[in-house]
Parts: structure tokens; C-alpha cells; sequence
């Protein structure tokens, strides 16, 4: 075992090989790039940066999840395939160390989706039970995927339900948005210079009239947004801004999003909300109910785990369930977290659709809780 | 103990610092001949004055190597994370003003507040096979505006050392994020910038370094009244 890992991690690596999925060993030293491409600048701050000598960034390994499935395309190996890791990460960190340890599984490419997610629930919380015995835990899950249902129902224009989605799991920003959607501002006017097109629905003249300028202007009409997209946005947009939704629909996006029960209650209670709120949700109820059916296959406690609909990540590869085991200790410590990142896979440059759940343990709060700190 | 005051080592940021100080009843004079970088407050013997770069300015008092120090508010929270735990901004002093703000090129109609530019951002990946892209050499401010204000996660910074506006038409970057006083460049590059664009409204100011050695000594609390009733 590693210098400076946890005591516990010998054991926890025997229990990881009982998986069914095979050790990874990932190079502590990482390309920055994908990391900073997918997660965002603000990621910046907090990896250890550096620079080769031809000029390429490097950072110290953050996390496993991307480069494990930078790997596994690199390698092009064939799907369903799961990977396990163990080892040390490095972020900055106001609180604990800057150099810490994970371990955590990644399932690539299993097509049964209820099943997977509930593995990776049930895995996770199988490990952190075994390796914090007798800590009092609870285990909150969310699922973009009824979100989006839920925001398709609402019948909003497609550029809205997209900002929603995108804002899903980012409590302010949605709050804002809501507030936007219930009270719009109209005196927002288009420039005068393309209000006259607007007017008379020519979009061929506009994108025209746009190519003009930029080529005036000394603009690439491709290095950049083209005139095309600008033009369709333009168009797109006073739809937008004039949207509102009505009190009825504004209520049911609220009273989706306040949704807080047990895991053996939701199935009724999402039924519920869809029958007062008058939304189809039925394909994602359906998915929602599979995935409860496999939890309970699995021997889970359904009524141990709770379901809060607002809960997500306001991460574009992010897809569909998310979830989190704390120790419940003063204020919640998170031992745990995972999700299903289905979009990960092509953003890295997979050539097809494959669809990925994962989870992560985080040993130094397990070793914390360990020593009944 | 002596107290260090930087201010500005040249241009028109030194002689508006030295006037504000001279309004305040506090003549500033160079030690040895006038390129030098030590000063001292004449009738003051306990107060010395360091000339340094504006840049250094915002470092030193952020590190607590200087006690005070004038120089612009963007360069402060610039080069300090956390810059209110570390400094105070204790006068706001009437020159040197200057907005940081998001300018885009003027022709992207569609784009009038931040939330269109994070709708656009939100899309352009997969319009354009990369993120959207910002040149800057205001890394952290642009960070705090976007992550933290407007929960836009999904661009790269472009670093940008110089003539920042000339990137997006130069396709060195899509849009940027930079320092105008009054908007001239930016129109002659066809950018505009945003509704609610301006990260900063900027000026100089003088900026004490938070030391407990300063509480309840007398000559912080008199330098600063003195400026600020100058500013």
C-alpha cells in the first residue's frame, strides 16, 4: 500500500477486487486540459498546475473518473466494462489536507441502466458501511432525468428548458430563473439595426445583413459563432424573453422541486405531483420506478435512503441519478458521492453513445469518522 | 515602528497619489535625487514611502510587506484571493478610474446580458467542438464573475497580456474581459459590452494591510482620516 494511505485501505482494496472490476493505475501526473474542459476554469484554482518544458499543463490527478475513462477509450476495449482505483488525489482545499485519498468504481457501458445505477448506490453504501461501522448514515439521491421530464411537461420553449436543465442542482440560479419565468422583462428591445428583419421574419436578410458587417468589421464568419447561429438565436430569443409561465405551471416547477421523502414514498409520491401538476411524466416515472425495483433487488432499505428532486450537479455530463452517503455528525460530512455522467464518454471523444455510472469514497472523512473524530 | 507607505514609481498614478497626499497635508519627498525608489513625509520621521509598480503595490500590502499602499481596486482583487480578509480598502481616492467589464463583438445581436452569454456558452461545445473562450489577464476576477455571480461554469481563459480587444477579431479568442475607461477601444475592436457586464467599477484607492499592530495606533487612524478627507 501507498505511503501515507489510511490503515484501513489495504482492506478496502481487497474488498474493491470483490467487485467484479479490475484495479487501474492512473499516472499522478495528468494533462490539465480535460480536466479544465469539462469541469471549467473555476477548476483552476483548485489543481496543482504546472507546466512541461514544451509548454504543455500538467496538473496533479484531481480525481479518477476522467482519466479512468480517458483510458478505457484510449484502449478501446470493449463495453460493458467496469474499472476500479485507489490511490491518492491532489486539490487545494480550505479544510483537510491538500493531498488525500480516493477509491471508487467506474461502470462503463452497461445498457441496463436501473441496474447499474442501483449497483453503484448499493456498492458504495455497502463499502462505507463496512468501513464505518456503527456510524449513523444517510444517503440522499437525485435524478436529473425527472427533472427534465418535468421541464419538458411544462411545455416551455426549448431554449428555457435547456437553461433549467443546465442550472439543475444550482439552487440560486434556478431560483433566479423561476423568478425570471414568473415576472419576464419586456422592455428588453432588439438593436435597431436588426429590428426591422425581426419584424418582417426575414432570416435569410438578417443572416445576410449579419455576414455583411462581420466581413465589414473584419470579423471571421467561422473563426467564431457564424452569422447563422447568431441569427437563429436572435429569433429564438424574443421568444424567450417573452415567456411567462403561468401560476399553475410555476406552482408544479416549485412543488417538483420541494420534493422530500423516503425512497419507499416516492414512486407515490411522484405519481402524485404528475396527477395534480396534469404532466405525461411517464417514461421517466418508469425509469424512476425500475431503479427503485432494482434497489430493492439489491437488498437496499429503501426507506434508509431519501429522494430530494432538487438534488443534482450543475455539470453538463452529468445525466441522471446523483447521490451522496454522509455521516450525520454536527453537520453532514460526505463520504461518498456518486452519479451517472452519460454524456462524459463522448465529450472525451468516445466514438459512440456509453453510458456511465460511478462512485467515489473519500477515505480521509472516512478515516476521520473511523477515529470517532 | 515605522510605517511603509507604496505608492505608484511613475506616470500620471504617482503624481494624482503624490497630489492627493499633498492635499491631505502630507508633502511627499524622494530621498536622494528624484528617480529614486525611497521616500519620506516631510514632518513625519516614523513614516517612510516606497515607490514601487501598481502591481507591486496590490502584493505587498496583500502580503502585509507595506502598510499602505496606493493602487487601483481591479489590481487588488486581482492579485488577492480573499482580498477583504487581507486588506481594507480605507479611501477611495478619484482617479484612476476604470471599469473591468465583458465585452463581445458588437454584431452578436443575441447577446445583451449575461444570461444570453450563458446560454451561449451553455451550447458551445457542442456547436463548436470547444468552450467558449475569454481573453483576459484578469483570471480571477473573470472566475468570480462568471462561476460565482452568474453560475457560468462552461468557457477557457485565454491568457492575455496585451491588446486584449484586438483577440476576438483577431479569432485569438471569442470574447473578452478587460479594463476601459471610456469605451472608445473597445468600439473602434466593435465589441460591447453587456447589460449587466461590468465586473468592477475601479479607481485608485489607498489600501491598508489588515495588521493587528494597527489597532489602536494613532498615525493609521490620522493617515487615513488625512486622505480621505483629501480623496
Amino acid at each position: 500500500m501507498q505511503f501515507g494511505a489510511p490503515d484501513f485501505a489495504a482492506d478496502l482494496a481487497r474488498a474493491l477486487d470483490a467487485l467484479e472490476a479490475p484495479r487501474v493505475d492512473i499516472p499522478v501526473i495528468q494533462p490539465a486540459e480535460p480536466f479544465l474542459d469539462m469541469a471549467g476554469e473555476d477548476l483552476r484554482r483548485r489543481i496543482f498546475l504546472t507546466e512541461s518544458e514544451t509548454g504543455e499543463s500538467l496538473c496533479l490527478r484531481p480525481e479518477f473518473t476522467i482519466p479512468v475513462c480517458r483510458a478505457h477509450i484510449a484502449e478501446t476495449v470493449a463495453t460493458p466494462r467496469r474499472y476500479s482505483y485507489l490511490g491518492q488525489v491532489f486539490r487545494q482545499r480550505r479544510e483537510g489536507g491538500n493531498e488525500f485519498f480516493q477509491a471508487g468504481v467506474e461502470d462503463l457501458g452497461e445498457t441496463d441502466e436501473a441496474r447499474a445505477d442501483a449497483r453503484a448506490v448499493s456498492e458504495a453504501r455497502a463499502l462505507i458501511a463496512q468501513f464505518t461501522p456503527g456510524a449513523d448514515l444517510s444517503i440522499i439521491l437525485g435524478d436529473q432525468s425527472v427533472f427534465e421530464a418535468v421541464v419538458a411537461g411544462l411545455g416551455l420553449p426549448a431554449g428555457w428548458q435547456k437553461r433549467l436543465i443546465h442550472a439543475f442542482g444550482n439552487e440560486q440560479a434556478l431560483d433566479a430563473m423561476i423568478a425570471r419565468l414568473a415576472n419576464p422583462d419586456a422592455s428588453a428591445q432588439p438593436d435597431a439595426s436588426v429590428a426591422g428583419f425581426l419584424a418582417r421574419g426575414d432570416v435569410a436578410g438578417l443572416e445576410a445583413h449579419i455576414e455583411q458587417v462581420m466581413q465589414e468589421t473584419g470579423y471571421s464568419t467561422h473563426a467564431s459563432r457564424s452569422p447563422a447561429e447568431i441569427a437563429a438565436r436572435l429569433i429564438g430569443k424574443q421568444a424567450l424573453d417573452a415567456t411567462r409561465l403561468s401560476p399553475g405551471s410555476l406552482d408544479a416547477l416549485k412543488a417538483f422541486l420541494a420534493l422530500d421523502v423516503a425512497l419507499d414514498r416516492a414512486a407515490p409520491a411522484l405519481s402524485d405531483f404528475a396527477r395534480h401538476a396534469g404532466l405525461d411524466i411517464s417514461l421517466a416515472q418508469q425509469a424512476f420506478e425500475a431503479r427503485l425495483d432494482a434497489l430493492s433487488e439489491r437488498g437496499e432499505d429503501l426507506a434508509s435512503i431519501r429522494w430530494r428532486a432538487a438534488f443534482g450537479r450543475p455539470l453538463d455530463y452529468y445525466t441522471g441519478i446523483v447521490f451522496e452517503i454522509s455521516a450525520r455528525r454536527g453537520g453532514d460530512l460526505v463520504l461518498a458521492g456518486g452519479g451517472r455522467y452519460d454524456r462524459l464518454m463522448e465529450l472525451l471523444g468516445a466514438q459512440e453513445p456509453i453510458p456511465a455510472v460511478g462512485f467515489s469514497l473519500w477515505l480521509d472523512r472516512i478515516e476521520s469518522v473511523r477515529a470517532g473524530k | 515602528m515605522t510605517l511603509t507607505v507604496a505608492l505608484p514609481s511613475k506616470g500620471r498614478m504617482k503624481d494624482d497619489a503624490i497630489a492627493v497626499f499633498a492635499r491631505a497635508g502630507l508633502t511627499v519627498s524622494a530621498i536622494g535625487n528624484d528617480r529614486s525608489y525611497r521616500g519620506r513625509i516631510d514632518g513625519i520621521d516614523d513614516v517612510e514611502v516606497a515607490f514601487l509598480s501598481a502591481s507591486e503595490i496590490a502584493r505587498e500590502v496583500g502580503a502585509g510587506a507595506v502598510d499602505f499602499g496606493v493602487t487601483g481596486e481591479d489590481l487588488v482583487r486581482e492579485s488577492l484571493a480573499r482580498a477583504d480578509e487581507r486588506v481594507e480598502i480605507a479611501a477611495r481616492l478619484g482617479f484612476g478610474n476604470a471599469d473591468v467589464v465583458v465585452a463581445v463583438p458588437d454584431i452578436w445581436k443575441d447577446v445583451d446580458s449575461m444570461a444570453d452569454l450563458g446560454d451561449v456558452a451553455a451550447d458551445f461545445r457542442s456547436r463548436h467542438g470547444r468552450r467558449l473562450t475569454i481573453a483576459t489577464k484578469y483570471w480571477r476576477l473573470t472566475q468570480n464573475f462568471f462561476s460565482t455571480r452568474h453560475g457560468i461554469q462552461l468557457y477557457r481563459i485565454v491568457e492575455s497580456l496585451g491588446a486584449t480587444e484586438g483577440a476576438p477579431a483577431s479569432g485569438a479568442a471569442d470574447i473578452i474581459v478587460d479594463i476601459t475607461t471610456t469605451g472608445s477601444t473597445l468600439k473602434a475592436n466593435h465589441l460591447r459590452i453587456l447589460s449587466d457586464g461590468v465586473i468592477l467599477r475601479s479607481e485608485a484607492c489607498l489600501v491598508r494591510a489588515r495588521k493587528p499592530g494597527h489597532d489602536g495606533d494613532p498615525r493609521v487612524a490620522a493617515l487615513i482620516e488625512a486622505v480621505r478627507s483629501a480623496g
